[in-house]
């Protein structure tokens, strides 16, 4: 993967500027979506959002179900295309992606659950005053629930390899 | 559609798209991909680990209903 950021004229005057970067990025990924969803013959509009300092991009779907084979158990499938999708968005910028891909609000529906067993794990850590451990989780989800737990104003941290890493709440 | 959608997420993750060739094959265990890369490439589509022949494998699978589909890559130098 390193290759492909050689090949790649970082000179001052042709660098992209962030927001270049993440605009260049998101486009890239939607034409490497939009031609994969042209193929399979299936509906879905793609939107391109900036969240934190990452490009956020969304296949919606046109009905709903459509793009369920997308998704798979777990969100399986979306991982391997969000994967693919950095790959194809790095290969245009030169600059290693690590764009959020996100397929039928699969990542938003997840994100709501985990914000609610974020909190549910706070207020029991709060209660018994001991450390609460969570059910292992992805990358992303660990994330989700870090973000919630910080907000609450309690600490957390992760532990254990993956795929068992999890997170664990204390108090203090 | 298998080997088109294939062929276009192969060419959008390669040095030479116009070097990606896809094609199905057809034998008694059933149908399989072949598909061939430059050789410079090789390593960018088998990935780290083996980590996106896997991602391939998995959006290809999902694509076919959930029937797993056999893939090879190949360099286009072999036959």
């Amino acid at each position: 993967m390193s290759d492909a950021v050689e090949t790649v004229d970082t000179t001052d005057e042709t660098r992209l500027t962030g927001a270049q970067l993440l605009e260049k990025e998101g486009d890239a990924a939607a034409d490497y979506l939009e031609g994969l969803l042209d193929i399979a013959d299936l509906d879905g509009d793609i939107d391109i959002d900036v969240e934190g300092n990452r490009a956020m991009v969304s296949v919606v779907e046109a009905s709903a179900g459509e793009l369920g084979h997308l998704v798979g158990d777990d969100g399986r499938v979306l991982d391997s295309l969000q994967e693919l999708t950095r790959l194809a968005a790095t290969r245009e910028t030169g600059e290693r992606s690590r764009l959020m891909l996100d397929v039928a609000g699969h990542r938003a529906a997840r994100r709501e659950q985990l914000v609610v067993i974020a909190k549910e794990a706070v207020a029991e850590a709060q209660r018994t005053a001991a450390p609460v451990r969570l059910d292992p989780m992805s990358p992303f989800e660990r994330k989700v629930v870090h973000d919630a737990v910080a907000e609450a104003g309690l600490i957390s941290e992760s532990e254990g390899d993956e795929p068992a890493r999890r997170v664990v709440i204390r108090t203090a | 559609m298998l080997e088109e959608a294939l062929g276009h997420l192969v060419r959008g993750i390669v040095d030479h798209p116009d070097d990606v060739d896809v094609r199905m094959r057809t034998n008694r265990r059933g149908r399989s991909l072949d598909v061939r890369v430059h050789p410079d490439d090789m390593g960018r589509v088998i990935g780290r680990g083996g980590r996106t022949a896997t991602a391939l494998r998995t959006v290809i699978t999902a694509l076919n209903d959930d029937r797993a589909v056999r893939i090879d890559f190949l360099d286009v130098a072999e036959r």
